[in-house]
């Protein structure tokens, strides 16, 4: 631990004094105001990259062959994100999650930006598609852009990365497998409505064997929380959880929207087939250092920019505490979810007097919103994942960590697909661009939308085959979401702000407007 | 010996009469009621009437909770604890199986009653993290059940998967030659409610089916054979907590060395 902190803290110290030596003012790469530090949080948060001046730009392209540094800082609208390289710095020339692997001059880093929680915001698409007048491969026809079919120079043919943060998801149908095991579908799907032409013609849509869904990239960052495994079932499905065909491990079903890959080595695959279009299989080497790098990367909010440092005063926020805890605890059993603000409930006075009134009252907020996202209860309805087909019952009374339930991370201990209606009439947002599908099913109806079922994305169905499964998502890290929006798989909601609203529009939970904006600002600081 | 055979006549008589004793349990079919009692999380209640009798019982204790928007099946035996945390005398054990009839969905207010703190129930498994005590030989042959909902053959959190997971642990220290998985089903019609109520025969052999899948995910590489069986009996078996018709609606595992 010792080693780890001194290799992060030499690596900053060093990147932080080469632009001094520039003559450039190191004030500018601290935080904007003195937040009582501890020294070796003060060092840690001296970093590069970020800031302007002649540090590189916060976009990192792909090839550029940078050296990825033990301790890297970016600021936000909330304060400051920091992304954590276990093992130090990383030369990234040659490193296949850097380098452009397939035809269209991508490559991983494209659309898992340090600066954006290694996700992808809509202002850092933005940005890029006014940089480059639309040429960097981040717009790719494949999936960059609405539809190959589109004529790639126009703006309004990339309006879903551009407007929601949306990547094409291509999707073979019908389903053939999951688990390793055969796959019959137990509904049909038709296409109402393909503002697009993704999901229609001869060569796409579900007459074509293919599905286009729109969705954000999920970040590729704190992944020995994403792949921890709890507990040895998956109740949502009612199976004890697959088990990796490569290790015999158990799968945590955690690590795409549609659980489509149990593992990392799974979604590369996919991933570099697909985004990348990389014609060649990837190499087990470059399979060996992507699992390594994606096991290395930490990142979280580091600084608030009102509240001060996530990890001083009695908080023990922050990534250093992600990278140092043991992932997959349930935060009912163990260490409540978000308790890491707990030091920031009662500030004592003398505390308190060394803070201005607004960190003192950003402080106090984010406590009160962790407890909020923990104990205010309200009537979770209707939700497959939830109310069906687990046995908790349809309504069931609980809070936000009863699904964000993993401590330090607030996804979900168990296999995470749950239909929160994100996707999913009548509960989704009526949205003219993205396609909108019929699901009929075959067998049973569905729990709770029935017999037939109208979606802009039928989710896990998409893989699993079943109907029960059409609209879930699954649950994702909370974690540097400062960094990353737009919110929910299908950038549903445009700020942290959005989210709470849907969450009040979907439960009528009652949220005070202290306790909507207490969550904000807990969200704004994870 | 003539004592050993009065001893297996005398289990026999108590095991079958406590497996069709039906005496004190209540069955019916109805629309659920929603109490919503706020005693933190988990703590709604569910409450039934059973239209033939005219009673309201409070049904919260089912390991698998209602669905407000259809019919279920009540299975259970008046509490022995007289107090109404919701409103209504309590069943437990209980059982409440989802039925694809639909109900209006309806919810009252507390109404001044508490409901149920939330509680781990007694069978819930520990995290992985947590090493599970191996059991003590001599091994031998060995049944463990497994109970279901009616008509499914979805693995009931906090009930079934504590039985396979302490079953896990049994078969990881025994290692049996092989695991033959049996499904059964209530096919029988029975009428409740005024409703014909029977499980589908395909009932018994997605239960094995089920069962196996899941056993071949625990315990990779253990020999498993499925059967199934309807028309099936009821048992005295503990975990199906004395209501004939849970036991009814089963998977066995029988280890065999």
């Amino acid at each position: 631990m010792v080693r780890r902190a001194h290799m992060a803290c030499d690596c900053a110290l060093k990147s932080a004094i080469e632009p001094m030596r520039k003559g450039k003012r190191l004030m500018h790469l601290l935080p904007q105001k003195s937040f009582a530090l501890p020294l070796a949080a003060l060092v840690l948060a001296l970093s590069v990259g970020a800031r302007g001046g002649d540090v590189p730009d916060r976009w990192w392209a792909p090839g550029e062959g940078r050296v990825l540094p033990a301790v890297l800082d970016y600021d936000n609208a909330n304060g400051t994100l920091r992304m954590l390289a276990v093992g130090g710095p990383l030369k990234t020339a040659g490193h296949p999650f850097f380098e452009p692997l397939g035809k269209d001059g991508r490559a991983c880093v494209t659309c898992h930006q340090p600066s954006d929680a290694m996700s992808l915001s809509v202002d850092s698409v933005r940005r890029q598609w006014d940089r480059t007048n639309g040429k960097d491969p981040l717009f790719a026809a494949y999936d960059g852009s609405n539809c190959p079919t589109l004529p790639q120079d126009k703006r309004e043919s990339h309006s879903l990365l551009l407007d929601r943060g949306l990547i094409r998801i291509e999707r073979p149908w019908p389903a053939k497998s999951f688990n390793g095991n055969p796959v019959k579908p137990d509904f049909t799907i038709e296409v109402v409505r393909d503002p697009n032409g993704c999901n229609s013609g001869p060569t796409y849509g579900p007459e074509a064997g293919k599905i286009s869904v729109y969705r954000r990239p999920r970040p590729v960052a704190n992944m020995k929380y994403l792949l921890a495994v709890g507990f040895p079932f998956d109740p949502k499905q009612g199976y004890a959880l697959p088990l990796d065909p490569e290790d015999g491990k158990p799968q945590s079903g955690n690590l795409m929207a549609d659980n489509r890959a149990g593992s990392l080595r799974i979604q590369m695959e996919d991933a570099a087939t697909t985004h990348l279009q990389m014609l060649k299989a990837l190499s087990p080497a470059e399979r060996k250092q992507l699992q390594d790098f994606e096991l290395r990367v930490y990142t979280a909010m580091q600084v608030s920019k009102t509240g001060g440092a996530v990890d001083s005063g009695g908080a023990v926020a922050g990534p250093a505490r992600l990278r140092d805890s043991e992932p997959g605890a349930l935060g009912s059993i163990g260490e409540p979810v978000w308790s890491e603000f707990k030091g920031w409930e009662k500030i004592p006075a003398d505390e308190a007097a060394k803070l201005t009134p607004e960190q003192l009252a950003m402080r106090q907020s984010i406590a009160r919103g962790a407890r909020v996202f923990r104990e205010k209860m309200f009537l979770i309805t209707d939700s497959a994942g939830i109310n069906s087909r687990v046995g908790f019952g349809n309504p069931v009374r609980n809070s936000c960590v009863f699904c964000h339930n993993m401590s330090q991370m607030g996804n979900d201990v168990a296999p995470g697909q749950v239909d929160l209606g994100t996707t999913t009439l009548p509960f989704a947002d009526p949205w003219d661009d993205l396609p909108l599908f019929r699901v009929t099913c075959t067998g049973r109806p569905h729990p709770h939308y029935g017999k037939v079922i109208y979606t802009y994305d039928p989710g896990f169905a998409l893989t699993s085959g079943k109907c029960a499964d059409v609209g879930k998502i699954t649950l994702q890290s909370l974690r540097g979401l400062s960094a990353r929006a737009p919110y929910f798989s299908n950038g549903l909601a445009k700020d942290l702000r959005g989210v709470v609203d849907y969450y009040e529009r979907r439960y009528s939970i009652g949220y005070t407007e202290q306790e909507k904006q207490d969550l904000i600002n807990l969200m704004g600081v994870l | 010996m003539k004592r050993l055979a009065l001893l297996v006549a005398l289990c026999t008589a108590t095991t079958a009469q406590a497996a069709q004793d039906t005496a004190g349990l209540v069955r019916y079919v109805a629309c659920p009621v929603y109490r919503d009692t706020d005693a933190g999380r988990k703590s709604g209640c569910w409450l039934a009437d059973d239209r033939e009798t005219g009673k309201r019982w409070d049904v919260t204790e089912s390991p698998y909770k209602p669905d407000w928007n259809f019919a279920v099946l009540v299975e259970g035996r008046p509490s022995a604890n007289t107090a109404q945390p919701c409103g209504a005398p309590a069943l437990d054990p209980v059982r409440t199986s989802r039925l694809d009839i639909p109900c209006t969905r309806h919810m009252i207010p507390a109404e001044g009653f508490p409901g149920r703190r939330y509680t781990l129930p007694r069978r819930n498994i520990a995290p992985l993290s947590v090493a599970r005590p191996v059991p003590p030989g001599p091994y031998a042959e060995r049944v463990f059940p497994v109970y279901f909902e009616f008509d499914k053959d979805f693995l009931v959190y906090q009930y079934d998967d504590w039985l396979i997971d302490n079953a896990v642990t049994w078969i990881r220290a025994a290692k049996p030659k092989k695991l033959v998985v049996t499904g059964f089903a209530a096919t029988v019609p029975e009428k409740v409610s005024g409703l014909e109520l029977a499980e589908r025969p395909e009932a018994a052999q997605e239960r094995a089916e089920t069962i196996a899948e899941t056993m071949r995910r625990l315990v990779p590489g253990l020999k498993i054979e499925t059967k199934w069986e309807v028309a099936a009996k009821p048992t005295d078996e503990p975990d199906a907590d004395g209501l004939p018709w849970q036991s009814q609606r089963r998977a066995e595992m029988r280890a065999v060395f």
